[in-house]
């Protein structure tokens, strides 16, 4: 057996000078990023970041329940109220002076809250991190045997690669400004990230502090803010691998990751929770409480569905999925085990990724988005069941488990600002689109979706955040993005609110933001893979397609009973 | 020499073991596989999408015997086989031209 390189029948015949152009351009982007990013590194205007965590959660960010901060901060002498504000500043103060205790005492409860909300962040983080082992099982499971290993090394890479990226640019373009508009109150606020590349204000496009999480970034506060967000970011990142497995090349599947982790899913990131202009659209154009996403229905998986799309489209179905009469063929999943194991992972892996984005167990409304979770979750699954059921006589195992990730994808955004009854009638929209979705994608589309990533995370991820326009009941996130911090639509204490709750614009900015998302991914990935592909094709030979990806491309093949003899010693 | 290469039902896999092992039988190769005869296969749903199972898994039992074992080991499977449906499987007998014993390079029916 030829264990060397397989030989593609027809050559890619390379032409030099779009090899030399390529190499040319490749050169000098990467400069002019190095160079871009090595300069805000340098620049520490502002607060000094706190790499050990002493100087967070002191005096000055202590909150009571309802968000008044216990100490006053020093008054800024630029600001119009200010001979008021010191005043009462120096009054509190002298106070202090005569009862040192309670000064002491809000420092360590200044202290403690941070730190709770630190372990609850990272925790969280860490189920979120979890999930690739769910989602490296689910994928494995619902490919033909011979590519198991290929696409356990797509998962595998997925995760190496994306965070690289993410730490060298991704982290500092998503959140370089997040202290601007949307500073993460829950862990100290992250001060030092206070500077957009691209825009300002409130119309901030790209974030500018916190390349190669250094400088600014190198703060307690700031790089726990950056594990979390990181793992979220993976979830992008391995979701493509669901729709592309079977058939793209090593390299191009690399490059996809550095795509993704760098500028892909980080520029959605943070025009939504970077304190970017989506976010900002409540205060700067009076649409709602701006675009809303709690968790991520759009801005992790849509972004990876679409993307996803966009890179299935350009490589094709695989050999042999379409008929002559353009009919599909069905190729079984190999190891149901693995589907439901997967799935499994990836729901317990959810309850750090829904009520994780507090970023605070001083959150309470936690358990509102744990509970809303999982009724979505299995109000997706049963309708699926069901659904195909009632269509082909037997209920899908595989359906069942995308039906429940889809009730979990399109939860995401609105878990925390909708009711449990409502989280049930989402799941089940949701298990409708996804059963659908499969079939648009499967007969209609042509487009080959192994693992229906498209369906469960770009439709459903569109499905979610348009959920939070419809379903929110404004009994949670009140001053969301800034507006409505005393009242909002007449209420004091009112929150994010829908449209069957009186919100017409929420539902508007809601339709605009996810529609958005799916372009933008869709485009930017296709936009680059295009001429990707038309360098040099990210689809393997047909040879090494038909053989199966573990041998030809890594060399080993993933089941003992297919392993070469061993050569005794 | 003969040999007797009988396919069946893997649910009658234990019955036709205990069988071959009270005639005294030792030597015998088994190994799953996939196959059919007369008997259709049928369709299935994979994610919408109709497939063919035709290719059902048997269990094959492969024995070389002195040629007077032969007519007595084959009743023996077929009772330890039958179910009388279809797919009740197949029983294949063949010459064989020689054995050897690796151990100590025997040959002939003493190898058996």
């Amino acid at each position: 057996m030829d264990h060397g390189k397989t030989e593609p029948v027809r050559r890619n015949v390379i032409r030099p000078f779009r090899w030399l152009a390529l190499r040319t351009a490749s050169a000098v982007l990467a400069l002019v990023v190095l160079g871009g990013t090595l300069v805000p590194c340098f620049a520490f205007d502002g607060p000094s970041p706190d790499p050990a965590g002493t100087a967070t959660g002191d005096r000055t960010t202590t909150f009571d329940a309802a968000g008044n901060p216990f100490v006053l901060p020093p008054p800024d002498p630029s600001a119009p109220d200010y001979a008021e504000k010191k005043k009462a500043y120096d009054e509190f103060q002298a106070q202090l002076a005569k009862e040192p205790l309670a000064g002491k005492l809000a420092d360590q409860v200044g202290h403690l809250r941070i730190g709770t909300n630190f372990s609850w962040t990272l925790l969280t983080g860490y189920l979120v991190l979890f999930m690739q082992a769910g989602f490296a099982l689910l994928t494995c499971g619902l490919v033909r045997k011979k590519n198991a290993g290929h696409l356990m090394m797509l998962n595998f890479a997925a995760y190496v690669f994306a965070f690289l990226a993410y730490y060298a640019v991704g982290y500092a373009f998503q959140f370089g400004a997040v202290a601007v508009n949307a500073a993460p109150l829950n862990l100290g606020g992250a001060p030092t990230l206070n500077q957009f590349l691209l825009g300002s204000g409130q119309w901030g496009f790209l974030g500018g502090k916190g390349f190669f999480l250094s400088g600014s970034a190198y703060d307690a506060g700031s790089l726990c803010l950056a594990l979390f967000e990181v793992v979220f970011m993976e979830t992008a990142g391995y979701i493509i691998v669901g729709a592309i497995c079977e058939r793209i090349t090593f390299w191009a599947f690399l490059l996809a990751e550095l795509c993704m982790g760098a500028l892909i899913y980080p520029i959605f990131g943070c025009w939504v929770w970077g304190g970017g202009w989506l976010s900002q659209l409540g205060l700067s154009k009076n649409l709602g409480h701006g675009y809303v996403d709690f968790a991520g229905s759009t801005v992790v998986h849509a972004v990876g569905g679409f993307a996803a799309m966009a890179l299935a489209i350009i490589l094709g179905p695989r050999l042999g999925k379409y008929g002559p009469d353009g009919k599909s063929r069905a190729f079984p999943a190999h190891n149901l085990v693995f589907v439901v194991t997967g799935t499994f992972i990836l729901l317990f892996g959810w309850m750090g990724f829904n009520p994780g984005s507090t970023l605070g167990a001083s959150d309470l409304r936690i358990s509102v988005i744990a509970i809303n979770t999982n009724l979505a979750a299995v109000a997706g699954s049963a309708t699926a069941l069901f659904l195909w059921y009632w269509m082909f006589g037997k209920p899908d195992v595989t359906m069942a488990c995308n039906g429940m990730l889809a009730g979990l994808v399109a939860i995401t955004a609105p878990c925390a600002f909708v009711s449990p009854n409502s989280s049930v009638i989402i799941g089940i929209l949701a298990g409708v689109l996804v059963c659908l979705g499969v079939l648009l994608n499967d007969r209609v589309l042509k487009i080959d979706d192994p693992c229906g990533a498209i369906s469960v995370h770009g439709f459903c991820g569109w499905l979610g955040a348009v959920c939070v326009g419809i379903f929110a009941d404004g009994t949670y996130g009140t001053g969301w993005n800034g507006v409505g911090v005393s009242s909002y639509l007449g209420h004091a204490g009112q929150g994010v609110t829908g449209l069957l709750h009186g919100d017409a614009k929420q539902f508007m900015t809601q339709l605009l933001g996810a529609t958005l998302c799916a372009m933008w991914a869709f485009g930017a990935t296709y936009g680059v893979f295009w001429v990707v592909n038309r360098v040099k094709s990210i689809r393997v030979s047909p040879e090494a397609e038909l053989q199966g990806l573990d041998v030809p491309e890594f060399g080993l093949s993933s089941y003992p009973e297919d392993a070469p003899y061993v050569l005794e010693a | 020499m003969t040999k007797i290469e009988a396919i069946i039902q893997p649910s009658k896999f234990e019955s036709v073991k205990s069988v071959l092992l009270e005639l005294g039988i030792e030597g015998m190769t088994i190994s799953d596989v996939r196959g059919h005869g007369r008997q259709k296969g049928h369709t299935e749903v994979y994610r919408g999408r109709e497939y063919t199972v035709d290719l059902l898994p048997k269990v094959k039992f492969e024995i070389v015997l002195p040629d007077d074992l032969v007519e007595s080991t084959v009743a023996a499977i077929v009772k330890g086989a039958a179910t009388g449906k279809i797919g009740d499987g197949k029983i294949f007998v063949a010459k064989i031209d020689d054995a050897i014993r690796i151990r100590n390079q025997e040959r002939g029916p003493a190898a058996l």
